[in-house]
């Protein structure tokens, strides 16, 4: 929902820097991060481990102090409105292990809707509801410590959601969780901002994928600092300046070359590991990079007079990983190890189909920029072409 | 650089875990006793550690000394308030009774307070269940710890006692060879009963810190730790003699400070009347503290059986209590 | 649907605003809320009315007889009797308020206290309300066991200053737990130590069992700082024939006022040891995150 004029941004943060006293050197979790989120948004931070997401997200929970810089929530000042921000807000943190183990799902929920001011009955009937909306129903009366981690999750979901919060930080919401608990609560978020779409949502992930299918709109952070902020959309068009398409066809009599010298066609390269072992294959691979879509009507139509025919087309999409690969130039998984890693099947193919894309275009375009020789070797290490064949991927959006 | 580092790193991580290949069957046979003694000393040096790093050792000693020493003078002013010096014998009794009662609480406390932190704090618990060690062992040696500290204390307090409060004391006068045994038994009595608080408060919630105090505090009443047993009722005698702490308590006494009031004896005492002595010989309190410890350890060993049985059961390892 | 609107507020500002009637209800309600585990913690586990009531009433019979052993006074039974009744709630103050906080970060609650729209003595309060429940039992059943079991007579002419004195001791106390409590959280692991550090001397500097007056200065000095000791000699000069033992301590109304004035400079403390932990806790960003 659009945010009323007179609204002030959800979250406004200017200049913000944070620094950790630490030995033998301060540590720099946020240095100068500016970033607005409007009212009703549903924002991602997106980067690994240690690029200072949890770090914002305490200063604008009230949790942490900004070491400079300003941070307003909903208008209110982190440092002096503390009380305020309080009262409209709430958070749900991944990995999350409080809660007294003697109580039982529906007293600790009580407990809580207490701290937020509901009478009695009213938080009782509050807790009931939100213990059915998060499906905790046959786990209601079921002591906390009995809990599974999935389960734990959602009744910390449903006690974030108590105070009905008019922004609802969630950090790293999903971590530790399996498949289907992580997309459980996925579609608890989803669900609640459907429900109530004036509401803010903050959310911090280093899951690529999960970003991608939550986030109006994501910054993507590294080493506290804000890379790039935009939609998922915009984010990959930014490592996608051609289209780029995966063709697999009977054979190709004359060669790529003969592709490559199409209109709208930029490059026609066979796929790396037919280089290898070309005659063990019955059909060709190639990679297509196209000015434009519309490129490709031409290039299927000359496909007949080569002697080719189709057996695949694949569309490959950047992924947001891509996107912080030419960011960075580095991967995720190579600063924190589990990180990146979206727990979800076919997930790791979706992000090898993109890097394979995204490694034509970011050693072409380096070289074409007359990068240094430490460019290429830093994109080279970085962006590893896929070795085994991919499968098609549906778009997620 | 970073394509070096990232083919390196993998390379010394697989070379870390690299181990047999092959199943190697010796592994689940474990070792035995090397595996009891291996565990038990990195328990005990684990135990010391917690016990000890939390501060720097001169606070750390005012912490061994402070609660003997206190509860020692809380004795001290009541004798004053109503006899004024006039007791010697009674003052020496209360000021090593309570003193070593603080050893008897440390030593109560080290097993269920190891189970406490391990479980609610540091939530390793579940980590030691799963481990080929045996569980007791590790807690007997996170206890040992504890007694350790509580030893010293006690020690400290009676040194503070003979030097400074007037308790009698002649080196050359104690008699070793009542004074060793009579430990190394009481000792094992002490553990056996910590062994029956760690198994309580493997099923109890976390909020049973105090355990270890209360029960010591109501064994206070019928070991004759702070004042002749009888003072008590004939029946509060009796069960004050079914109690292996008593027997230790009059064995130290007597090896301690040899002509000491005995705690159990004495004119019109229930062990006066049931004997026909006056006081029990150093053979005899050594004889009645191993029968008594045997039927303690014995009841305290089956008890912890069943509690962790029933941890496991009802998967008490790894929960949280708190309220 | 699920109503997942609970209260609706034109915009995050009217959601925001607050009256004092509001903020105090709420903080009511945190206080009752923080209480409810520890009273339900009690129900669902009740090895504790064996451990925390039947065990200490027999701790408090050992001193009870130290003093038949000596032919002392009746009075002195009483003394002992009066003593164990409160120890129940300096172990309670101690044990399950002084080292609280640190063990509420330990278990991860404590970052969600602070983001709550309560002040965190509320949560202290609950603690303490929740604690109350057992530790009121424990005091009754001591007292009530042992004046019936060791025949202790109790002479009082002012019910009125006495349940005062009481109830004071109790605030007193409390203010001194949630004092104890923001500098257990700062001292972290040394909580632990501490609590069993000063339980001991500070039974011994109250008076537990004999009048603190017989302390001399250390009397004096504890009458002065420690609320226990204070509120028990106040409550045994109420409760025993007046002059029948020489206590040695300033009159009982006097020692009311002592209490008054402990019981604001507690409460003061303890409300500026808060602010100073929780700005500390948001400089450093550490203080009340459980490490991970």
């Amino acid at each position: 929902m659009p945010s009323s004029p007179v609204t002030p941004p959800a979250i406004d943060v200017r200049e913000l820097r944070r620094v950790y006293k630490a030995k033998p050197d301060d540590v720099t979790a946020l240095d100068g991060i500016d970033l607005r989120v409007e009212s009703g948004e549903f924002f991602g931070l997106l980067g690994p481990n240690g690029a200072g997401k949890t770090t914002l997200i305490k200063i604008l929970t009230t949790l942490l102090l900004p070491t400079s810089g300003a941070a307003r929530v909903f208008g209110f000042d982190v440092v002096a409105d503390t009380k305020k921000i309080r009262r409209i807000m709430n958070m749900v943190a991944g990995g999350e292990q409080s809660g007294y183990g003697l109580l039982t799902t529906r007293e600790q929920l009580w407990m809580f809707s207490q701290f937020y001011g509901m009478p009695v009955r009213d938080g009782w009937r509050r807790v009931d509801e939100l213990i059915e909306a998060v499906g905790l129903s046959e786990q209601r009366g079921q002591k906390v410590h009995t809990l599974s981690t999935g389960e734990r999750q959602k009744m910390n979901f449903a006690r974030g959601l108590l105070n009905d919060p008019w922004v609802f930080f969630l950090d790293e919401p999903t971590l530790g969780l399996d498949v289907s608990a992580a997309r459980a609560v996925r579609e608890l978020v989803v669900a609640w901002k459907a429900a109530v779409p004036g509401r803010t949502i903050l959310l911090t992930t280093h899951y690529m994928a999960e970003a991608d299918e939550l986030c109006e709109r994501l910054a993507i952070v590294d080493r506290g600092r804000i890379l790039a902020i935009g939609s998922p959309a915009e984010l990959k068009k930014r490592v996608q300046r051609e289209s780029l398409f995966r063709l697999e066809l009977t054979s190709l009599g004359r060669g790529v070359a003969a592709l490559a010298a199409l209109p709208g066609v930029v490059s026609a390269t066979l796929a790396g590991d037919q280089a290898e072992a070309p005659d063990d294959r019955q059909t060709v691979i190639v990679n297509l990079a196209l000015s434009d879509d519309s490129a490709l009507g031409g290039v299927i139509s000359a496909l007949g007079p080569l002697g080719a025919h189709i057996v695949a087309l694949q569309k490959s999409e950047p992924t947001l990983e891509d996107v912080f690969v030419e960011l960075v130039g580095r991967g995720f998984t190579q600063e924190a190890g589990d990180a990146g890693v979206f727990p979800a099947p076919g997930a790791a193919s979706e992000a090898r189909t993109g890097r394979d894309a995204i490694a034509a275009v970011h050693a072409r375009e380096t070289a074409e920029d007359g990068a240094t020789a430490d460019e290429d070797e830093r994109a080279g290490a970085t962006v590893e072409p896929a070795r085994e064949p991919v499968e098609p991927v549906a778009p997620r959006r | 650089m970073s394509g070096v580092e990232g083919s390196s790193t993998p390379g010394k991580v697989a070379a870390g875990l690299r181990g047999r290949a092959d199943f190697d069957p010796a592994r689940a046979e474990g070792h035995g006793l090397a595996d009891s003694r291996r565990a038990f000393t990195t328990s005990v040096r684990l135990g010391w550690q917690i016990e000890s790093n939390w501060t720097d050792p001169l606070l750390f000693l005012i912490f061994l000394v402070a609660r003997p020493v206190a509860s020692a003078l809380i004795l001290i002013v009541m004798l004053e308030v109503i006899s004024g010096g006039a007791n010697r014998d009674l003052r020496a009794f209360v000021i090593t009774g309570s003193a070593l009662w603080s050893f008897v609480v440390a030593g109560m406390a080290g097993l269920a307070w190891s189970v406490l932190d391990d479980r609610e704090r540091y939530r390793t618990l579940k980590y030691l269940v799963v481990s080929p060690s045996t569980l007791v062992v590790m807690l007997l040696g996170r206890g040992t710890a504890r007694v350790a500290s509580g030893a010293m204390g006690a020690m400290i307090a009676i040194g503070v006692g003979i030097v400074f409060l007037g308790v009698p004391f002649d080196v050359t006068r104690v008699d070793w060879g009542l004074l060793v045994p009579v430990m190394v038994v009481g000792l094992a009595s002490i553990v056996a009963l910590g062994l029956l608080l760690a198994a309580t408060v493997l099923q109890s919630r976390q909020d049973s810190w105090s355990y270890p105090d209360a029960v010591a505090g109501a064994l206070f009443l019928v070991v004759g730790a702070i004042f002749p047993l009888t003072v008590l009722p004939g029946a509060l005698q009796a069960v004050g003699l079914l109690v292996p702490l008593t027997w230790w308590l009059e064995g130290v006494r007597q090896a301690l400070f040899p002509g000491a009031l005995s705690s159990i004896g004495g004119a019109g005492s229930f062990y006066a009347q049931v004997t026909g002595r006056l006081t029990p010989s150093g053979g005899e309190v050594i004889i009645v503290l191993l029968a008594t410890t045997a039927i303690v350890t014995l009841a305290a060993a089956t008890i912890y059986g069943v509690s962790e049985r029933r941890a496991r059961d009802r998967g008490l390892f790894d929960r949280t209590t708190g309220s | 649907m699920t109503s997942y609107v609970y209260r609706p507020s034109a915009s995050p500002s009217a959601a925001a605003d607050w009256d004092r009637g509001r903020v105090l209800r709420t903080n009511i309600r945190a206080i009752l809320g923080r209480a409810y585990p520890r009273v339900i913690g009690s129900t669902r586990e009740k090895s504790w009315i064996f451990f925390e009531i039947a065990l200490p009433f027999l701790t408090t019979s050992a001193f009870v007889f130290v003093y038949r052993s000596l032919q002392a006074p009746p009075e002195y039974i009483g003394f002992v009797v009066l003593g164990g009744a409160m120890t129940a709630f300096w172990l309670n103050v101690m044990w399950m308020m002084a080292a609280q906080l640190y063990w509420e970060k330990d278990q991860g609650n404590l970052e969600l206290y602070f983001t709550a729209p309560i002040d965190l003595m509320s949560v202290l309060l609950g603690m303490a309300v929740g604690g109350l429940f057992a530790s009121l039992i424990r005091a009754a059943v001591v007292l009530g066991v042992g004046t019936a079991v060791y025949g202790v007579v109790f002479v009082v002419d002012q019910w009125l200053l006495l349940l005062a004195v009481f109830a004071l001791t109790l605030t007193a106390l409390y203010g001194l737990g949630m004092v104890l409590a923001s500098l257990f959280l700062l001292w972290g692991r040394e909580a632990w130590n501490l609590t069993q550090l000063f339980q001991e001397p500070i039974y011994f500097v109250s008076g537990l069992n004999f009048p603190v007056g017989r302390l001399g200065f250390l009397g004096a000095l504890a009458i002065a700082t420690i609320p226990l000791a204070v509120g028990l000699d106040a409550m045994r000069q109420l409760a025993f024939p007046p002059g029948s033992l020489p206590f040695g301590t300033p009159p009982p109304d006097v020692e009311a006022l002592i209490l008054v004035v402990m019981t604001a400079v507690f409460l003061y403390a303890a409300r500026v040891m808060i602010r100073f932990l929780e700005r500390l806790a948001r400089q450093e960003g550490r203080l009340i995150a459980r490490g991970r």
